[in-house]
């Protein structure tokens, strides 16, 4: 058996005892009673959105933030311009009149422009919003209600994507959804170690106490789950409480937004290393070291299957060239071609592991469903999604680790 | 501050237990399946040796100015369904199975039968039925060279018609396989022997191939 072999029996086999672990993490968590505000016990509530440059998008933000059904009393919206050099000032001020604060500053970053918001903010609970998303009236509310247990720290919301239209946005929307599941797992295994910058809730006393935003980091959001991990808080996830976000919709952004993400996520887990190990209980223990080792399954068999896929490529052209291009000779099937192909994937172990882990999936996307209602476009995006993510996030993998091997700068934009 | 225990260790060790269950099984059921076809294969196999047999003596026998070869192709088709399908076998029961290894010495058996049995009907009905001789060595060093000259011999095959390819293992260790080698001079994998005469060795081109071909 070849050493390719190896890996991928090995990446399967921790893969099955993961995903068994964690659906039992499931089932076992969500027997557990929450200690939940009632509607007459929820807090003052600050929503934060840094803006820079977002005149296409920051009017429907503010729309679908100010529908919320939260008390007006309870519930600010501050707007932090970032040094935007577009309209979206002056879009922005035109909600002044519906109780949204406005405050400007020089451009200077994500992290920046959070910080002044937390030091405006009246709300003993802050939400971070980017100006490219979306929220229903009941999420805001849904949310805040995990706050009652003081040691929650933050919640995090179904984060979805927001209408796909093109193949990469299709394939997102499903890698979304299929983390519905797994974050309410590690939510319950409290080893949830990102909290998403697009939409997220804190208790406005962490910042108080432990520091606000990172803003020389490229994924503060990142770094502030990692730091109320380290400080043995709980972070919380609420499926029924969906956010839609703007995906990029071109290969390049795509690329730069992983290629920070991932880059971000290698610095702040060798910053936050000590929350590997026993002492951070299942985080430490499990979560963590399986998405590392997840991870390098990934970028090793996506570089190998990569480099084969070249050479087989090579060797087609060479056996068309052979016969002369004669491609109807190739194409030529009947019936004994079929069953010998047939016998050859139900024989396969790895096709049928890759059938189970197919079929987890189609759980994983009714759990999603279920919890945020009616998702349209799976019968095309499922299929988009398993022929085309692997590969992609084995490539956005290598070119992060590359970045880090050789000590190159990302920047947040 | 949260408590920061494992939750549950009996949690890891079911988890551990099933995800180990799980995947043993999936080895096991893909065993069984090609334990299933080996069976599927055998029973196959004797009817296509009656098939082969009972032409020849019916041709022999009763029939010595009847020049039909219907089954031609059917037999030919099977032929390289079951060659195909025990070279799968052997990769999947391993190369030293006694049950896979004694499959393969009867197809080769199989094939020189048919193979003499086109034969005659050459000489003795004037057809034009032109037959290759395929050795192959499953050994690691030589898989790739003979599956792209399998791969070579399956596109002559599917671009001519009265062509019949007969392939042999050239490490099987049975007699008539060391007799064919020493009739034909056989000492390398990836040979060919075109209608009896032509030998060409690790064909790269179709036409290498298709120009002895009558």
């Amino acid at each position: 058996m070849e050493l390719i072999n190896y890996v991928i029996y090995a990446s399967i086999y921790i893969g099955l005892v993961a995903t068994t672990f964690y659906i039992l993490s499931y089932f076992s968590g969500n027997k557990k009673e929450k200690s939940l505000y009632k509607d007459n016990e929820l807090p003052k509530v600050s929503v934060i959105i840094p803006v820079y440059n977002e005149e296409k998008s920051i009017e429907g933000t503010l729309n679908s933030i100010l529908t919320t059904n939260y008390s007006k009393e309870k519930f600010e919206i501050i707007v932090i311009n970032d040094g935007s050099t577009d309209r979206t000032l002056e879009i922005a001020k035109k909600f002044e009149s519906k109780g949204v604060k406005i405050f400007s500053k020089k451009n200077g970053g994500k992290g920046s422009a959070l910080n002044l918001g937390i030091k405006s903010a009246k709300g003993e609970i802050i939400f971070s919003m980017d100006a490219d998303t979306f929220v229903t009236p009941d999420s805001v509310k849904d949310m805040v209600r995990y706050f009652k247990n003081k040691k929650v720290m933050s919640v995090s919301p179904a984060m979805m994507l927001y209408k796909p239209k093109n193949i990469l946005e299709k394939i997102q929307s499903i890698e979304y959804l299929l983390g519905l599941f797994l974050r309410k797992t590690f939510a319950s295994l409290n080893a949830i170690y990102v909290t998403p910058g697009a939409f997220s809730a804190y208790r406005k006393s962490f910042f108080d106490r432990y520091g606000g935003y990172d803003e020389k980091n490229i994924t503060e959001d990142l770094e502030l789950a990692l730091r109320i991990q380290s400080h043995d808080y709980i972070i919380e996830n609420v499926p029924e409480a969906p956010a839609y976000t703007v995906a990029p919709n071109r290969f390049i952004h795509l690329l730069k937004q992983r290629r920070r993400w991932y880059y971000g996520l290698m610095k702040n887990l060798w910053e936050y290393r000590k929350v590997i190990g026993p002492r951070y209980g299942d985080l430490g223990m499990f979560v963590i070291p399986v998405a590392i080792v997840s991870i390098f399954f990934a970028v090793f068999v996506t570089a190998y299957m990569f480099f084969k896929t070249i050479f087989n490529i090579r060797d087609e052209l060479v056996f068309l060239s052979n016969i002369n291009f004669d491609f109807k000779s190739v194409l030529h099937t009947n019936f004994y071609f079929i069953e010998r192909l047939i016998f050859l994937f139900v024989t396969n172990p790895i096709v049928i592991f890759l059938s189970l882990f197919i079929i987890l999936s189609f759980f994983y996307l009714f759990y999603a469903s279920k919890k945020t209602g009616k998702i349209s476009g799976l019968i095309i995006n499922i299929p988009l999604f398993f022929i085309f993510f692997a590969i992609l996030f084995g490539f956005w993998w290598i070119v992060s680790i590359v970045y880090i091997m050789f000590n190159r700068k990302i920047s947040w934009k | 501050m949260a408590d920061r225990k494992i939750q549950s260790k009996k949690r890891y060790v079911l988890a551990f237990l099933i995800g180990t269950f799980i995947f043993i099984n999936v080895f096991f059921l893909t065993y069984s399946i090609s334990y299933f076809e080996y069976q599927r294969i055998s029973s196959e196999q004797q009817q296509l040796s009656y098939d082969i047999f009972k032409d020849e003596l019916y041709y022999s026998l009763f029939d010595k100015n009847n020049c039909s070869l219907s089954s031609l192709s059917k037999i030919s088709e099977d032929l390289r369904f079951q060659g195909s399908i025990i070279d799968e076998l052997e990769k999947k029961l391993g190369k030293n199975n006694q049950g896979v290894l004694f499959r393969k010495k009867f197809y080769s058996l199989i094939e020189l039968e048919h193979f003499e049995f086109i034969g005659k009907m050459n000489d003795k009905c004037k057809f034009n039925i032109s037959t290759i001789l395929f050795f192959y060595s499953n050994e690691d060093k030589d898989i790739k060279n003979s599956e792209s000259v399998g791969r070579l011999l399956d596109s002559v095959y599917t671009r001519n018609n009265d062509l019949v390819i007969y392939s042999f293992d050239i490490n099987l260790d049975d007699e008539l396989i060391i007799g064919l080698k020493k009739e034909y001079l056989i000492i390398e994998p990836f040979t060919i022997i075109i209608n009896k005469k032509i030998k060409v060795v690790d064909p790269k081109n179709i036409e290498e191939i298709e120009k002895y071909l009558s």
